[in-house]
């Protein structure tokens, strides 16, 4: 199984793949890890931008254009990814928003960000 | 599509940025270090063919993002560090390798990078709006007529969702006004 996984030729022709579990593997580790609350939603989007990776990666297509369609051009890359992913790019800033809003109020009713320090303030 | 230098050092940097985010202590440091990552990861999109994405991501990603992160930075007070990196704990990282390796394990069933007989690529839904975008919207670029036209109302449900979060937002900090 690891053997299948490194081999070179995978390597050379899905290297972005690669790059998105690495993405993903860094974006889930800041989540559970760090104790500063800011930093877990650092960690939230990398994960996002790891997905995000997957999914532009799946539309492209070698010697393609942007999907800017003119008579007689192409060939281009699928545009449809493009569509989900600047929808999820929004949405993913709002989700970010409200999360830095929770951490403000968080701070300023508990004057610390620390998420060892919140536990016991929260069950004293 | 093989892997060119332009690319490869891209994802070097992004990769570098994303561990230099997760892993450096102050956090005014690892906001900087998602800055550069947003940025570099939207180069990349340019590389990708996928200019629409690649805007939006510096504009929002880069740019609002890090705009919003200062913001909460400067309403609160991080204590101050006495080390650069934080240490790392190895049991979290056995279990996200483990995450890792179950992920991976599928990379070999996907299709090469750039195959044109792809499922996304060479699909029927593609080749639909890339056959027919221009000549039902006319709009030249089908990321845009398939944002507008033919989803449109996913944009309007977008939109809503942009409103709620500034909503929640305020109603989060209590209060009116954004100020």
């Amino acid at each position: 199984m690891t053997v299948d996984v490194l081999q070179l030729d995978l390597l050379t022709s899905r290297y972005n793949y690669y790059a998105v579990v690495l993405l993903l593997g860094i974006g889930l580790y800041t989540l559970i890890e760090s104790p500063d609350l800011v930093k877990k939603v650092i960690g939230m989007n990398i994960f996002q931008t790891g997905i995000f990776l997957f999914f532009i990666t799946l539309a492209y297509r070698t010697g393609a254009s942007p999907p800017v369609v003119t008579d007689g051009g192409g060939p281009y890359v699928s545009p449809l990814p493009h569509v989900l992913i600047l929808t999820a790019i929004v949405v993913g800033v709002s989700l970010t928003a409200v999360a830095l809003a929770l951490i403000v109020r968080i701070y300023s009713e508990y004057g610390t960000l620390d998420e060892d320090t919140l536990e016991e303030l929260y069950y004293d | 599509m093989s892997l060119t230098l332009l690319e490869g050092s891209l994802l070097v940097f992004v990769l570098c940025c994303a561990l230099g985010a997760a892993l450096l202590k102050d956090t005014m440091a690892s906001v900087i270090a998602f800055a550069a990552y947003s940025l570099g990861i939207s180069i990349i999109w340019l590389v990708l063919q996928a200019p629409d994405v690649g805007l939006t991501e510096a504009a929002v990603g880069a740019g609002i993002m890090t705009i919003l992160f200062l913001i909460a930075l400067a309403n609160t007070v991080t204590p101050d560090v006495d080390s650069l990196f934080e240490s790392v704990r190895w049991r979290t990282v056995a279990l996200v390798g483990a995450f890792v390796l179950v992920m991976a394990a599928t990379i070999p069933s996907l299709p090469a990078i750039g195959d044109p007989t792809a499922p996304v690529v060479g699909g029927e839904v593609t080749q639909y709006y890339l056959a027919n975008a221009y000549k039902e919207t006319q709009v030249h670029n089908a990321v845009t007529a398939v944002l507008a036209a033919y989803r449109g109302f996913d944009t309007l449900g977008e939109a809503v969702v942009v409103f709620s979060a500034g909503v929640v937002a305020l109603s989060v900090l209590r209060r009116e006004v954004f100020a």
